[in-house]
């Protein structure tokens, strides 16, 4: 099976070369020659799905069947590892995680050249471009990372996964990361194949519009379990580090998001076409440079492999990519030029570029920040640390001034906005949210306090001022619809809604992640109290008290644990009861891993661990926090998930414009106006 | 305005009425932005490496500086004379650690410049206007913005 494993791979190279290379030549020739070889090289593309698929089945097999005689899986996989787990190793090592990036790059490759009838010219240059990022995975994985590497002898058991990995979330939360990277490949490839092919319209934004958003939910699910998965397993009480790795999935999420933002103002006013370009190229080498930090070892991190040679094909390609964008941008920026000007600076329009600026400076002082060790590296000689205090204090400003342009962008128009329309649509959501940071300050948040209060004051704040204006906007929606259907409130904001899904799916996403910033919001308040707890002594923190009743330790397999089992009171009522482990994993030498228990309640999370015995007296000790409003980042992280989902949705009708039909008409051809908002 | 400007002195009187302990926060915020050195890669305040040959020796020393100045940078400082430079996850604020800090802002400076000269140059080059406009129905304007503000719905 390896041997097949590795016949695939080196198939699947000479595949996509040959894709890439007769894709290249029949877009130079653009004869009946030419287009018959463009046919041959999207077919052979498809046939390097087929060949990357059987590589990676085969690995699977090996994992599977513990055939140790492969070395990727003795070093990821043992005998008594769950099933689950042994699908997972296929992703969790250096070698099998390449495997697995371009499987699925020829996964969305497959797809996109099935459906190839839509625009036969446009779908072949992005087969191309396609072709030839396959090509430098496939590189790699036959001749730097090769899953398929033999072992002189055969073990009788593997070293076993690494334990921070074996928690089902883990089982999910790479594929979904690598479907985010990866999928930021398809709208690069229409990009760059609309720029050499001189489309002059939106067109590739029209085919990619899915696309994108698709890819930019798989990478917010990543992203989101990540967090999760570090707050269920590191047992730090925290799921955000500001560790390299997760910058680098943050990074192209920035960008892609700026991206989103930035094509509504091309398809309604033909603006910002070199921009939107250059965003999508800039979101492309964030993905890949995100896969070179997690791969090289360059950065310390909790994620990072092993120190490997990889990092230098990396920052070949990363040059090679960067050079073509600026060749194809280059050669054709004169068919990127804006169709019209920005009229106002009090526009939807000029929203949106502030929109983008403050996302690109977020994006930048995040790599900034994360590439800096290296950088100090080069000039000193030894890396200074930089860590999650530094990107606090940057990125703290940046966001909430992004909370207030998502508060504010909404109520503007395209084109220009009167002050009289501002204040019209803004005074109720301003004087209500000013009213609830009020309230705030009588319920015990003292801004003036310290420096992260006064920014959990400020995050409430303007939260309540997104969601009081996204309200606003689905009441005023509504209220007009309400009369011309003859409906209730409800049924008309459900209609105003189903009539523009993109954009109303869009504010549910802000709300999303407004909620999640509440969430955010509520660490300036984090407790923790760390003690030493036989059996019926106490730990009081906040409105809890833990009384310890038992301690346990079993055995199997493939571990060994400890446990603790607490009662816990809240204001001395019995609530549940909480059961934090500590795991020794045999397979990997001994390493240890944390199972959290948590009690998680809209207000609060009771976070509870158990980190071992004093050496000294042999006593447990227990770690307890109390987190507040924990649970909206992930209830926050559902609703961006609806949102964008709805989204994707396509609208149930064009609104019918109640103007005579004639003069409407007349109208909007004089001025070359196209209708905006609904129905579009 | 009488109203507001009230209503800002009675929040003014309250905050200072209220106050806070600092020292505990000072405490977190400090020990915050220092590792633990033993190598589990952990904060220091967050290390829950149970026997840690080094945690307990460094709260005791973060303590006894905070104690002795109120200069956050200055106990810093001491524990990047004392146990490494890398152990301060906070770049400093002189020398070549300076830059970490400027840069995302001269980012941020860049930008804005950016976004500037564009919006001078559009607002330069208005949109050409269709001559057939320049005679304008009053009638057909108020048709327009009509339809404008219906089609935002």
């Amino acid at each position: 099976m390896p041997l097949l494993g590795s016949f695939c791979l080196l198939f699947a190279l000479a595949l996509s070369a040959y894709s890439f290379v007769a894709g290249i030549i029949g877009f130079i020739r653009k004869d009946e020659r030419g287009f018959r070889l463009a046919e041959t090289a999207r077919r052979a593309g498809i046939g390097s799905f087929v060949a990357v698929t059987g590589a990676a089945l085969a690995l699977i097999w090996a994992a599977l069947n513990n055939d140790f005689s492969v070395a990727y899986i003795l070093h990821h996989s043992n005998r008594a590892l769950p099933t689950a787990y042994k699908l997972a190793a296929l992703w969790s090592g250096q070698e099998g995680s390449l495997l697995f990036w371009a499987w699925l790059l020829t996964t969305y490759g497959f797809v996109l050249r099935l459906r190839h009838k839509t625009d036969r010219r446009l779908f072949a240059s992005a087969s191309m471009v396609l072709a030839g990022i396959q090509v430098f995975f496939l590189m790699l994985v036959n001749f730097v990372a090769n899953p398929f590497g033999i072992m002189d002898r055969v073990a009788l058991d593997g070293n076993g996964l690494n334990p921070l990995l074996q928690y089902p979330e883990m089982v999910i939360h790479p594929p979904m990361l690598y479907l985010g990277y990866v999928g930021f490949s398809v709208p690069f490839a229409f990009a760059m194949g609309a720029l050499i092919n001189r489309y002059p319209g939106e067109k590739w934004i029209h085919i990619t519009r899915r696309w994108t958003m698709v890819t930019w939910l798989f990478l917010t699910c990543g992203i989101c379990l990540g967090m999760h998965w570090a707050y269920a397993v590191l047992g730090w009480g925290g799921y955000w580090g500001w560790d390299p790795v997760e910058n680098a999935s943050l990074l192209p999420w920035l960008s892609g998001t700026a991206f989103l933002h930035s094509v509504m103002m091309q398809e309604k006013r033909g603006m910002m076409k070199m921009w939107n370009m250059w965003l999508i190229f800039t979101t492309f080498l964030l993905s890949i440079l995100g896969t070179f930090l997690t791969r090289s070892g360059i950065v310390q991190s909790v994620h990072a492999f092993a120190q490997s040679s990889i990092g230098a094909w990396f920052d070949g390609f990363l040059v090679v990519v960067l050079v073509a964008c600026i060749w194809a941008f280059v050669k054709y920026r004169g068919d990127l030029k804006s169709e019209n000007k920005l009229e106002s600076l009090v526009s939807r329009e000029s929203s949106f570029l502030f929109n983008n600026l403050v996302l690109l400076a977020a994006c930048f002082a995040v790599l900034s920040g994360t590439l800096f060790p290296i950088l100090s590296e080069w000039v000193r000689g030894f890396k200074i640390t930089v860590g999650a205090p530094f990107f606090n204090k940057v990125m703290l400003p940046i966001g909430l001034f992004l909370i207030f342009l998502t508060a504010v962008g909404p109520l503007l128009a395209w084109r220009n906005t009167s002050l009289g329309s501002i204040k019209r649509n803004f005074m109720y959501p301003a004087a209500l949210s000013f009213g609830l940071g009020v309230l705030l300050v009588f319920l015990g948040v003292k801004p003036w306090q310290d420096l992260p209060y006064l920014y959990s004051w400020l995050a409430f704040v303007l939260c309540a001022l997104v969601l009081f204006t996204v309200a606003s906007e689905f009441l005023r929606g509504g209220n007009v619809l309400k009369g011309k259907l003859n409906t209730n409130l409800f049924g008309a904001m459900y209609h105003l809604t189903r009539r523009n899904m993109r954009r109303y799916g869009g504010y549910i996403v802000h709300v999303g992640i407004v909620l999640m910033v509440i969430g955010f919001a509520g660490q300036a308040f984090n407790l923790e109290k760390e003690q030493e707890m036989g059996q019926g002594d106490t730990l009081a923190i906040g409105h809890y008290k833990l009384v310890g009743q038992e301690y346990t330790q079993d055995d199997n397999a493939n571990y060994e644990s400890e446990a603790a089992l607490l009662d816990v009171y809240k204001d001395g009522k019995q609530i549940t009861r909480l059961n934090p482990e500590k795991r020794v994993f045999k397979a990997s030498g001994g390493q240890p891993s944390t199972i959290v228990a948590n009690h998680s309640t809209l207000i609060e999370d009771l976070y509870v661990i158990y980190e071992g015995r004093n050496p000294d007296t042999g006593h447990p000790i227990i770690k307890a926090f109390v987190n507040p409003l924990v649970a909206w980042v992930w209830i926050g992280w559902l609703v961006m998930v609806v949102g964008t989902g709805m989204a994707l949705v396509p609208n149930a009708q064009a609104v019918k414009v109640p103007v005579p039909g004639s003069v409407a008409v007349a109208a909007m051809e004089k001025r070359g106006m196209a209708p905006v908002g609904a129905g579009r | 305005m009488k109203k507001f400007a009230r209503l800002l002195a009675l929040f003014a009187g309250i905050a200072l009425l209220m106050g806070a302990d600092t020292s505990e926060l000072r405490y977190q915020n400090v020990g915050g932005k220092i590792m633990c050195s033993c190598g589990c890669g952990q904060m220091l305040l967050k290390c829950n490496h149970v026997g840690c040959p080094n945690s307990a020796k460094m709260i005791g020393q973060l303590r006894t500086q905070l104690a002795k100045t109120d200069n956050d940078e200055d106990v810093l400082q001491f524990f990047r004379n004392e146990w490494g430079v890398t152990m301060v996850v906070e770049p400093g604020h002189h020398g070549f650690e300076l830059l970490a800090w400027i840069l995302p802002f001269t980012g941020l400076g860049v930008g804005i410049l950016l976004l500037i000269v564009v919006v001078r140059k559009w607002s330069l080059k208005p949109a050409p206007i269709n001559p057939a406009d320049a005679q304008l129905d009053p009638q057909l304007e108020a048709f327009r913005a009509q339809a404008r503000k219906e089609t935002e719905v």
